[in-house]
């Protein structure tokens, strides 16, 4: 799968955005700095389109260096997709982000995709914030992410075979460990599927 | 974009409390740009850089995990499908795998 998806990537012309969400950052993941973010993203790799170029000189003239309204990040986002192929915009985390700006992050996001038909949006976050998303997304594709055995099994063994104390491990304790942890925490990879898929995205780019 | 940023910055914690480097994504600014307009204008655009916390989750990541996503039929309509499937959700209950793989 992983082969054919890089295979997709060589042949078309991918761009992937990435927004993390976190608690401890609230106060500066506003709307405007997320929407930001992603342009930034999309324009970081490419020289400096003219209209950012303009933008940014007309700023400057005010005090401090007027920054771009939400209004015209999402006009610009339109303007730097059109000139790429397609583009992925990946936010992680939802449910960190600040739940009163949650509304107005969405909406910007369904501008986006409305005006940029083709853009994909990959999100994720713990279920309570589904509903809001199917709000904005109505044709969202939700896919419950439950603990996969598998997942936690190999991690397991990878990082007991890492052991830094391997003269300390046996074969009796080794299995007792993978057998706990499989029983006990079984959540743990819940959040590493999704953090999986926002790297395979990731190396779309590599490839372009 | 993915050779924007300065690798040095990237050491996450592997047990090594003395490493010294590890770094919050939200704090740290080592982004290396394309040219000096970019070191101009992209911090104008946001504060926020992304771009070292994903360098961050890719390395402490662990290959073949999540996998099975990617052959999921939902998947694979979201990726190739209309319009009105433009949005994917991947939707759980954090686990302490979060905050340890990230």
């Amino acid at each position: 799968m992983i082969d054919s998806l890089c295979d997709q990537a060589r042949k078309e012309d991918i761009t992937v955005a990435c927004l993390y969400c976190d608690f401890l950052a609230q106060q500066e993941q506003t709307v405007t700095s997320m929407m930001g973010a992603i342009l930034k993203q999309l324009v970081g790799g490419v020289d400096i389109p003219i209209y950012l170029r303009e933008a940014f000189q007309e700023g400057k003239k005010e005090i401090g260096g007027r920054r771009l309204s939400l209004e015209d990040l999402v006009g610009m986002l339109r303007r730097a997709i059109a000139s790429l192929g397609k583009v992925f915009i990946c936010i992680d985390a939802l449910d960190e982000y600040l739940p009163k700006d949650l509304p107005e992050l969405l909406e910007s996001l369904r501008d986006i995709v409305r005006q940029s038909p083709g853009t994909r949006v990959f999100l994720t976050g713990r279920p309570h914030v589904g509903g809001t998303i199917q709000k904005y997304f109505t044709g969202a594709v939700v896919i419950p992410i439950s603990p996969n055995t598998d997942d936690i099994r190999s991690y397991l063994e990878m990082k007991l075979d890492r052991d830094s104390e391997p003269e300390a491990m046996d074969s009796g304790l080794r299995a007792d460990i993978v057998k706990v942890i499989l029983d006990k925490m079984s959540d743990m990879c819940v959040r590493a599927s999704c953090l999986s898929i926002l790297s395979m995205m990731y190396t779309y780019e590599n490839y372009v | 974009m993915a050779h924007t940023t300065n690798a040095h910055s990237f050491k996450f914690g592997d047990g090594n409390a003395n490493c010294g480097i590890i770094t919050d994504s939200f704090n740290t600014h080592t982004t290396v740009y394309k040219s000096d307009e970019h070191a101009k204008i992209m911090p104008w655009l946001s504060p926020l850089e992304p771009s070292n916390r994903h360098q961050g989750v890719r390395t402490s990541r662990f290959k073949g995990v999540g996998d099975w996503l990617l052959e999921t039929s939902e998947f694979r309509e979201w990726r190739d499908g209309a319009a009105d499937k433009a949005v994917l959700f991947c939707s759980g209950n954090p686990g302490v795998g979060k905050t340890y793989l990230r």
